[in-house]
């Protein structure tokens, strides 16, 4: 019976075309209000698609992880995943180890310091991938429903993982460093030279509008400035490979290498608020330092 | 029943894209089921149900994507109208024939979003058709042509495409 023809009435057709062509009209004449719409509409709609995505995220996660432990080496995996995670973390720290000797050298020489607040951060898991292979995103398990906005930065301890920019009430979609559409503000940490970090279409990530009197290096490390944004300045965003300077060029660009492997990523940390704006720690905050002034 | 069948099948949809076909993908493409779901329920259900069914998968799909809303709703909706038009004007549809229309909807899908990156040079969008668009067009066209093979492999769709298959679900 469903699956019969439908021996729609050519008027019907015919309206229906017509709503369709107005639909698409109606989205390129205002983009950002029947965005909004969807958004607000895709609500209740987030909610009901977010338990089957769940239970499936679930699923997966679970078949995942009895494949690796009792059919992989598991004792192996259990060292290594230690391992990784140490790693990470010691990277992480000492990222923020040589940012705050870079800090502290200059504060010193200022003369004061000033009390900050830790960024309230906000744990979640990533429960899927972009529903395209032409955006390099990953769905995470919490949305609106606990607090998290577009534009909020999400990290892992090792460093900067990406942004918010869509979120329905129990998900949200975060655009990863390495995406060419997203763009962040980034810092070399040796040289203090400011510049905008892009996603590559190889998936890489490259720092755009250095200075061209910039003594930039191979094996440099870039960091979030903490000027433009939702991340605190200081944390890892990843290590200058290629430095690309062409004459007659006002600027010059770098490939950097993420610090973090964003295809493998699991758990990640939102920043709900911006630096200096928290007077408390949420979850998952003692994760990070203090972020510098 | 057929409401709660499209219901299902849009709520599958996201967890089915986005969790699971990651695994199956080939050099990190995955086929866009939407598209193909579309494709075929205006191809058996007619224009008007593939135009609305594709724009509310395209919207779903969206919800839980970066890319452009208007995008997923022309390329969604469009294909399930042209799905629709092509199951009535074309009296023998063919695997090769849908999976043909599919690859060419992914393409030009495709390569509007390709020319809706904000800048991309013109080596960097060469690259992101022939590595992304190309690639992921003959995986939907494949895709396709496969699930209605294995639907004419199960059912009579010459009746699947009339009235005459009431009852059968």
């Amino acid at each position: 019976m469903w699956m019969a023809h439908s021996s729609s009435p050519y008027g019907t057709r015919r309206i229906a075309l017509v709503c369709f062509a107005l639909l698409l009209v109606a989205l390129f004449l205002f983009p950002n209000q029947i965005q909004g719409l969807s958004q607000y509409l895709g609500g209740p709609v987030g909610y009901a698609v977010s338990v089957p995505l769940e239970a499936i995220a679930s699923i997966d996660t679970g078949i995942a992880d009895r494949w690796e432990q009792y059919v992989a080496l598991q004792g192996v995996r259990e060292e290594n995943q230690q391992l990784r995670k140490e790693n990470e973390w010691l990277r992480g720290q000492n990222s923020r180890l040589r940012e705050s000797a870079a800090a502290t050298e200059r504060l010193t020489a200022l003369l004061r310091f000033k009390e900050q607040a830790l960024p309230t951060m906000v744990a979640a898991q990533v429960i899927g991938r972009d529903a395209t292979n032409r955006y390099r995103t990953i769905i995470l398990n919490k949305g609106e429903s606990d607090g998290i906005k577009p534009d909020m930065g999400v990290v892992t301890p090792a460093g900067v993982v990406g942004r918010v920019v869509k979120t329905t009430g129990v998900s949200s979609v975060v655009l990863l460093v390495t995406d060419p559409n997203n763009a962040i503000a980034g810092l070399i940490q040796r040289t203090r030279d400011e510049g905008i970090v892009e996603g590559t279409q190889q998936g890489l990530a490259q720092l755009k509008y250095i200075p061209l009197l910039s003594t930039l290096r191979d094996g440099d490390r870039v960091v979030t400035s903490g000027l433009i944004g939702d991340f605190p300045r200081g944390l890892m965003i990843g290590t200058i490979t290629h430095i690309d300077k062409q004459e007659g060029a006002l600027f010059q660009s770098a490939e950097l290498m993420p610090e973090v492997d964003v295809s493998r990523v699991e758990e990640v940390l939102v920043i709900q608020t911006s630096y200096g704006q928290s007077s408390k720690a949420g979850s998952g905050a003692e994760l990070l330092e203090k972020p510098l002034p | 029943m057929k409401f709660f069948f499209y219901l299902i099948l849009v709520l599958l949809l996201v967890p089915l894209q986005t969790t699971l076909l990651p695994h199956l993908s080939v050099w990190n493409i995955k086929p866009d089921l939407g598209l193909v779901a579309a494709a075929l329920i205006g191809l058996f259900a007619g224009e008007l149900e593939g135009l609305l069914i594709g724009l509310t998968i395209g919207w779903v799909l969206n919800l839980f994507s970066a890319g452009e809303l208007w995008l997923s709703l022309l390329t969604n909706g469009g294909v399930g109208l042209l799905a629709g038009f092509l199951g009535r004007q074309v009296s023998q549809v063919t695997s090769y024939s849908l999976g043909g229309m599919l690859l060419l909807v992914s393409l030009v899908s495709g390569l509007l979003a390709a020319i809706n990156f904000k800048g991309l040079d013109i080596s960097q969008m060469w690259w992101m058709v022939e590595s992304i668009v190309v690639p992921q067009a003959c995986f939907d066209g494949a895709a396709g042509a496969g699930f209605y093979w294995l639907l004419s492999r199960r059912f009579d769709l010459t009746r699947l495409r009339t009235d005459r298959m009431d009852g059968l679900f």
